[in-house]
Formats: structure tokens, C-alpha cells, sequence
């Protein structure tokens, strides 16, 4: 059965086979660490359900997650569900494992197991998943890929999770997902935390934002706000247009400050959206959503945010991306005069860093879930 | 490690299953291992009409699929082999014969006429086995005799009684070794090590520091070709009557003064007797059963229960049960144990998990402990034999966060050797006479008390709920337990 070990490890015969086979290779770590004078204490935190419906997003999810395995000792399932090409009459699944060895990495225990169904296997894939999972540790379930939708299998892998992880960023069409993703969070409550990695990456841009009006003197703004204008990246072309993360910090802004939709109008340029929104107090303003190109982006990522307030005077609160992607700049214009400038270093967005960011949250986040309703209303 | 004396093994069913998957290789791994005596002989013995030698080779073939150890070691199997012996017993005229074959053996290989007799048949043939034993003198004129009684030892507490008065007919009790295979295995062993040689444990094995226990037995696999047995029998009878409530047994008990087979069985018979009885009206509030029904293990479709061959289409027999039960007594008052077991469940996999209360006082915000849980003290008893602990800890980022953690200790990888198989440990045990894990009659005569109860309401009324192959039982199995706040353990 244990042919050459590809990209995947060996093919196992069934569920206890492979445990057989890990056990085997943890015994090997160990004899190895204790030829070293080390020991192999196996400590796990947590269970990872990745489910992918294409092989390329299974392997880069899996690229990904070895390399969290110093900060997250695990044992991953990688569920890969290629109903597209396969069409076989009867499901089938097919299990391999490995225990992959990275530098300094000998005295965490990380094992990764992928599950390949084969076919229609809709109503039987959790039963594959379940025995893989290690006693009662928790389960964070990430989706990759296309939307979760209401499959079966989808209900059954989320009923197992203690937290779902999902990306809104290659989201073509806002308007269709963002309402499921709300949805989803209505039904979590109390079941199970959903983040959603779109969310993790637009922190330093709402800390940033923040930071702006916890200045006393320049609180007062955060009432008279006037105009909002927030630019996401897209391709030269113009095609691939993803504002999923933009419109997130829409909702959110809506949602912290208590603004209502009023309506949806149309945009004055291609790929972008335009809202009026009643403030708190009523006055009516206007909030854009806009496509740029620029060099070094990310498609979907933001670009830059303006604030436009008046109260005595106007003023405007401006963060912008560097050229390097990696800083962004936050100024603070009064009255036509640059007051205040500051450079911070932005943290990569790489999709490790944005799991392991998540692999270290068990609750639900509120904040999240109120910005997306707010946004939900808007559209 | 003692060398038990010069004896011989005689096996009644010697054809059969358990022989050939469990007993035939446990001797021959023992063998192996140099624990067998100098002069040692295995005789089987059936109705069967087979010679020595279609023994020997139909064994050949069974012990190097079954053995844990692989390849087979010819070498070895040749010398156990010439030593291995087949009667058949279909009449009186047999029994003699096996008489003689065993006073030859004496004589020929100084066996000394020790001899343990292993009752690996259906229970049904035990009344004529005992009285052949009797009878046809099998029992050495010198040496010592023991019995080895496969469970399930009776159907219920009378029927337990009247084999054990059939069987003090031939053997005194301290003769008769009634053999539960959980007791063999490592870890169920290493709960009395874990607790009674380390400091640290038993100070906090108790109401005050542990919430509850949780024991669970599950298995994935359904009800095979033994259909005729279960059918009868359910997973009461199977399962909670023996294997769960030893396990009881063994975590709540109190320190034995010795470790032998006298304390510790003391010990665990008072705590049989504090186990509060499930009767009548308690039975709907504390006791759970139910029957597969069709689904998915592993991937694979499987039937239901009643789809079963050999399994009636309306059968009311239990495949999964869930109890919750107290002990009543001054260390576990207010300390419940949940047990359950059941076939066609998710996965196999057999664990006692000691829940321990939340800290007192928590100083840490309600978002730095989102992730934490109670600590919980789990032995692995199978399929990976081994003990976890869990406990909080600090996520490393700024801030606290905290997370639970779970440490492993896992027997294979720590030890670097596999455990020894529960036969072999408990056929060793049985040669060398020490019945520590083994079950006296006193503690038979409780586990019946405490279980007849409910198999009478159930059997006088309703029937088991339906839960999913592939699912963790019935719904009301989470009911049991989410009635008091708890949940099952993610076995």
C-alpha cells in the first residue's frame, strides 16, 4: 500500500491504517529527537479542517499551514472535493498522511492528512473527516475557494467546527456572498465563531482610522463626517474587481458610528459603488467605493481611505498605501493645512500570517458580524 | 519477571474464533518473548474431529495473520508447535482420552499436573465442560487447576450465581479466573500506577476537585457475524456489565493497602456496591439506549441494525447505551460518572476522561479566556494507548489569550516498544496464579445487581431510539448530559 510519497505522503487504506502509519512516524521523530538528547513531547492545540474544492488551493493552503506548524502544533485534514472533473458514478475517498519535518521543527508535532473524495460523496464526507480528528481539541474549519454554500457536507464539516474560517477577498460578485456570510453569522451564534480572512486584513487600516479620533480635540469630527471615499486595487485592466474588502470598511464605519442606508446610487466610474447614508444626526452624505490601479497590490486590497468632516472647519483624515505596499501613510489635514503625518510599517498580508493571526482566536467577533449587517443593509 | 511453573494449557473450543485470532497468538508472542516454562503444552480440545498436525497447521496459518509481532518466527512456532496438541471431545470416550493425553504429558515433560483450563466456548457449553472436567477427572491428582471463564459470565444476577455454584462444583473460587480483556490492557493497568504511585494525583481524585468523569467505549465496527450473540445480549449485557463498570470501578476506587488480588479486588467490589441502582422511574431520567440505523463509517456506506443478517426486522435490542450514575460514597458525593458505549459510532476509541472543576476565581478577562477549558486528565485505553493532560496556557502574542493545550503522553512513541496484547498479559497472569485482574464472584454478583434493573424496564416497555451509523447515538444521549450543564468529551 505505501507507495513513493508524493506531494501528499503515502496512500493509506483506511482510518486506522493511517493512524498506524502516523503513530510509525512519530516514533521515528522520537527515536530521532532522542538521538539528539532531545524529547518529543506531543502537544497539540488544535484540529484544522481545510476544505478545497480545486488540488492548486489545497496545496497552497497546505504550503501554508506546515509552515504555521511552529506556532500551532496541529494535525491538519485537508478535504480536497474536486467535483469538476471527476465524475464517477459511485463517491469514493481516498486518504494519504504525512509528518512533514520543518527546520527546527522536530519537537512540535504537526501531521497533515488529505482526504481526496472522488464523485458524489456529499452525504458521506464527514463520516471520512470525523475519525481523523484528534480527541477533544478544537476545530477550526477553513473553506477555501468558492463560497460556502448549503451542500451537505458544508453543514455537516461546519457542525464538527468550533470556529470557520472563510476569505471574502475572491469574491466577484459582493452583492450575492456578503449576505450569505451575514446569514451564516446569524446562524453561528452561540454554535460557532466565523472570521473571515478579508476582516483580519483590514485591522491596521480600522486601527489606523481609530487612532486618528482617540485625539480629544479631533473627536468632535467623528460626528460631522461629510464623505467618505475608499480606493481597492484592481488589475491594469480593469477586469478583476473585487471590493469585498472595501465595502467591509463601509460596513464597519456605518456600524460603529450608527449610520443608515438611504440609497444606492450610481457610480460615476466603472467597477465602483456610491451610497447615501443618513449620520446619526440625519444630514445626508455620501460614501464612494472606488477601483485603482497600482502596482504591487493585490487585487481587492485597499488602497487608500479619505474622510472628509466638517464641523468649525473641514478637515480630512487620509490613510494611503505606500508604493512598497509594505507602510502606509496616515495624515490629518485642517483646514487646508497638513497637520500631522505618520509613516507605520504595514504587516504583510501573506495568507499565513492571516491564519495564524485566526488560529489564535476561539470566540466569535461581534464587531465583525455587526459590520457585515450594516453592510448587508446598505446594498 | 516470574517464570510461571511447569503446566498445561488446556483450551475447550480450541478450533474456534477467540483460539485462533486471540489465545493461540497471545501464547505464541509469549513464547517469543521467553515468559512460557521450560516445559509447557497447549492442548486444544472441540467437538471437532482434527488431528494434532491439521491443528497445528490450521494454527500456523491464523497465528502469523493474527499475531502482533510479524513475520512469523519459524524456529519458535516449530518448538511451540511440538507441544501443541488437539482431542476431540464429542463424548465421554473423548474426555478420557484428553485424561490420558494429560497424565502422559505429566509424566513425559514434567508438567507437574498444573493445568488451566480455558473456557473459550459459547457460554451454553460451559455446564457440560465443568461437569466433564469433574467427571472424567481431568483435574491432576497433584498440582494446581484453575479455570479461565470467557464472559459474558451469565445473563443476569441469577444466571451468574448458578454458573458460579456449577463451577465451585469442580474449582474453588480461588480457582476460577473470570476473565475481562480490558483488564489486561496497559492503560486500564496504568490507571492504578497513575494514581497510587505518583503524589500528585490522588490528593485531587475527588468531588472537590473533579467535576465528573466521562468513560466512553465506542466502536465503529457493527454487530459482524456475532448477530446470534447480540441479539440476545445488547450493549448492557456486552459491554456496561463488564468492561464499563471495571472501568468504574478502577477510577473511583479507594487506595488498595496491597497490590494484589485480594486488596485490590476489595476495593473495587465496594465501589460496585456505592454504584446508586438505575431503577424504575430513574431509568428514563438516567439511562439512554439506542440502534443504529444506516449511514456512513469512514466514507463507506454501512446498514442498519435491523438490516442486519441474523437480526430481527422490529428488534428492540440496544446497540447504544449512555448512563449517568453516582457513587455513593464519601469521595464521589455529588460527582457523576457518565458512561456510554455503543457500536456503529464515528470512530473506535475507549477512554476515561477525569473532568476537573474551573479554577476558583478566574483574574483573567472573559476574552483572554474565550479558549480556555476546564483541566482534564484523559487515558487512552485504545485505539492509542496513552494519557493527556489539558490545561490553559498563554498564547504567545502580547496581552494574554489563552488557549488550552493538550499534553500527550503517548505509550508507543514514549516506551518505543508496543504494549503487550491483554491476553497475553492475562494468560501469564492465570499460569503464575495471580487473579488481580480478574473478577470475583462478589463483583460479577454487583455488576448484574446494578444493570438487571434496567434491562428489566427496558425490556417491559418502549424501545431504543434510532441514531445515524456514523453518529455519536441518539439525541438523547446529549440530552443526558446537557441536562446538567456538561457535554460529551470530542472522543
Amino acid at each position: 500500500m505505501s507507495a513513493e510519497p508524493g506531494f501528499w505522503g503515502t496512500r493509506r487504506s483506511g482510518v486506522s491504517d493511517l493512524e498506524r502509519e502516523l503513530t510509525r512516524l512519530r516514533r521515528a521523530q522520537s527515536a530521532h529527537a532522542r538521538e539528539q538528547g532531545g524529547t518529543v513531547a506531543r502537544a497539540s492545540v488544535l484540529n484544522l479542517i481545510v476544505y478545497a474544492d480545486r488540488e492548486v488551493h489545497a496545496r497552497r493552503a497546505a504550503r501554508s499551514i506546515s509552515e504555521l506548524a511552529l506556532r500551532h502544533p496541529s494535525r491538519a485534514i485537508v478535504v480536497l472535493a474536486d467535483r469538476g472533473i471527476e465524475r464517477e458514478a459511485e463517491g469514493r475517498i481516498e486518504m494519504f498522511c504525512q509528518v512533514p519535518i520543518a527546520d527546527g521543527a522536530r519537537q512540535v508535532s504537526y501531521e497533515q492528512i488529505l482526504v481526496r473524495a472522488h464523485g458524489d460523496v456529499e452525504d458521506r464526507l464527514a463520516s471520512a473527516v470525523i475519525p481523523l480528528l484528534v480527541p477533544d481539541l478544537p476545530v477550526f474549519l477553513w473553506w477555501t475557494g468558492s463560497t460556502p454554500t448549503s451542500g451537505r457536507s458544508f453543514g455537516d464539516l461546519v457542525g464538527l467546527a468550533d470556529r470557520l474560517i472563510v476569505d471574502s477577498s475572491d469574491v466577484a460578485r459582493p452583492e450575492i456572498m456578503l449576505p450569505q456570510l451575514a446569514h451564516l453569522c446569524a446562524q453561528a451564534r452561540g454554535l460557532f465563531g466565523l472570521t473571515d480572512l478579508n476582516w483580519t486584513r483590514l485591522t491596521p487600516w480600522r486601527e489606523i482610522v481609530t487612532s486618528f479620533f482617540d485625539v480629544p480635540s479631533w473627536r468632535a469630527y467623528l460626528d460631522g463626517i461629510t464623505g467618505v471615499r475608499v480606493g481597492f486595487a484592481v488589475d491594469m485592466d480593469g477586469r478583476d474587481i473585487h471590493p469585498s474588502q472595501a465595502l467591509l470598511f463601509v460596513g464597519w464605519l456605518a456600524s460603529r458610528l450608527g449610520w443608515r442606508p438611504l440609497e444606492a446610487l450610481a457610480p460615476s466610474e466603472a467597477g465602483g459603488l456610491l451610497f447615501a447614508i443618513a449620520r446619526r444626526d440625519g444630514a445626508r452624505i455620501m460614501v464612494r467605493v472606488r477601483p485603482r490601479f497600482e502596482r504591487g497590490l493585490a487585487e481587492g486590497d485597499l488602497s487608500g481611505i479619505r474622510v472628509q468632516a466638517a464641523t468649525a472647519e473641514l478637515a480630512e483624515f487620509v490613510v494611503k498605501r505606500q508604493p512598497d505596499a509594505a507602510h502606509q501613510t496616515a495624515t490629518v489635514i485642517l483646514g487646508g493645512e497638513r497637520r500631522w503625518e505618520r509613516t507605520l510599517p504595514l504587516k504583510s498580508p501573506a495568507i499565513v500570517e492571516l491564519i495564524g493571526e485566526e488560529l489564535s482566536i476561539m470566540g466569535s467577533d461581534r464587531t465583525y458580524e455587526q459590520a457585515l449587517r450594516a453592510l448587508v443593509a446598505l446594498a | 519477571m516470574r517464570i510461571p511453573e511447569p503446566s498445561t494449557i488446556v483450551i475447550f473450543g480450541g478450533s474456534g474464533d477467540l483460539a485462533a485470532r486471540k489465545l493461540i497468538p497471545a501464547l505464541y508472542n509469549l513464547a517469543l518473548q521467553r515468559l512460557l516454562p521450560a516445559t509447557f503444552s497447549v492442548v486444544g480440545t472441540s467437538r471437532r474431529p482434527l488431528t494434532s498436525d491439521q491443528y497445528r497447521a490450521e494454527l500456523r496459518d491464523a497465528v502469523a495473520l493474527h499475531s502482533r509481532t510479524k513475520p512469523l518466527n519459524e524456529e519458535v512456532w516449530r518448538s511451540f508447535a511440538e507441544h501443541l496438541h488437539f482431542i476431540a471431545t464429542p463424548d465421554d470416550a473423548g474426555y478420557e482420552e484428553l485424561r490420558q493425553l494429560l497424565d502422559g504429558l505429566d509424566r513425559d515433560v514434567g508438567t507437574q499436573a498444573n493445568r488451566l483450563f480455558y473456557l473459550a466456548t459459547p457460554p451454553s457449553a460451559y455446564e457440560a465442560i465443568v461437569k466433564a472436567i469433574g467427571e472424567h477427572r481431568l483435574r491432576g491428582a497433584t498440582g494446581w487447576s484453575r479455570v479461565v471463564v470467557e464472559k459474558p459470565f451469565g445473563r443476569d444476577r441469577d444466571s451468574a450465581r448458578e454458573l458460579t455454584e456449577l463451577i465451585h462444583t469442580v474449582f474453588r473460587e480461588d480457582e476460577v479466573f473470570r476473565i475481562d480483556h480490558y483488564l489486561g490492557k496497559e492503560t486500564v493497568q496504568n490507571i492504578l500506577v497513575l494514581r497510587f504511585a505518583n503524589a500528585i494525583f490522588e490528593p485531587i481524585w475527588n468531588r472537590q476537585y473533579v467535576d465528573h468523569v466521562q468513560i466512553t467505549v465506542a466502536e465503529s465496527i457493527g454487530v459482524e457475524e456475532r448477530a446470534g450473540y447480540y441479539e440476545q445480549a445488547g450493549a448492557v449485557r456486552d459491554i456496561v456489565q463488564n468492561h464499563l463498570l471495571q472501568l468504574v470501578a478502577l477510577v473511583g476506587m479507594e487506595p488498595p493497602v496491597a497490590f494484589d488480588d485480594k486488596a485490590v479486588r476489595d476495593e473495587k467490589v465496594k465501589v460496585l456496591r456505592a454504584l446508586r441502582q438505575i431503577t424504575g422511574a430513574d431509568v428514563m431520567a438516567n439511562a439512554v439506549r439506542g440502534q443504529y440505523t444506516r449511514g456512513f463509517i469512514e466514507g463507506e456506506p454501512v446498514p442498519g441494525y435491523r438490516e442486519e443478517h441474523g437480526v430481527a426486522p422490529d428488534s428492540r435490542t440496544e446497540t447504544f447505551v449512555a448512563l449517568k450514575c453516582w457513587v455513593d460514597n464519601w469521595r464521589w458525593e455529588g460527582t457523576p460518572f457518565y458512561i456510554r458505549t455503543g457500536k456503529r459510532l464515528p470512530k473506535r476509541s475507549t477512554e476515561i476522561a477525569i473532568q476537573f472543576r474551573l479554577a476558583p476565581h478566574q483574574l483573567f478577562s472573559k476574552e483572554a479566556l474565550a479558549g480556555l477549558e476546564p483541566n482534564a486528565l484523559v487515558l487512552r485505553i485504545q485505539p492509542d494507548e496513552g494519557i493527556s493532560l489539558k490545561f490553559g496556557a498563554k498564547v504567545p502574542v502580547q496581552g494574554i489569550r489563552i488557549r488550552s493545550v493538550n499534553m500527550d503522553f503517548d505509550y508507543g512513541a514514549s516506551f518505543m516498544v508496543d504494549a503487550p496484547d491483554a491476553y497475553e498479559t492475562l494468560i501469564l497472569d492465570a499460569l503464575r496464579g495471580d487473579a488481580t485482574l480478574f473478577t470475583r464472584r462478589d463483583e460479577v454478583d454487583q455488576q448484574w445487581a446494578f444493570v438487571d434493573p434496567i434491562i428489566q424496564t427496558w425490556a417491559s416497555s418502549g424501545s431504543p431510539s434510532p441514531y445515524e451509523s456514523g453518529t455519536w447515538g441518539p439525541p438523547e444521549a446529549d440530552d443526558l448530559i446537557a441536562r446538567d450543564g456538561r457535554g460529551w468529551r470530542k472522543a
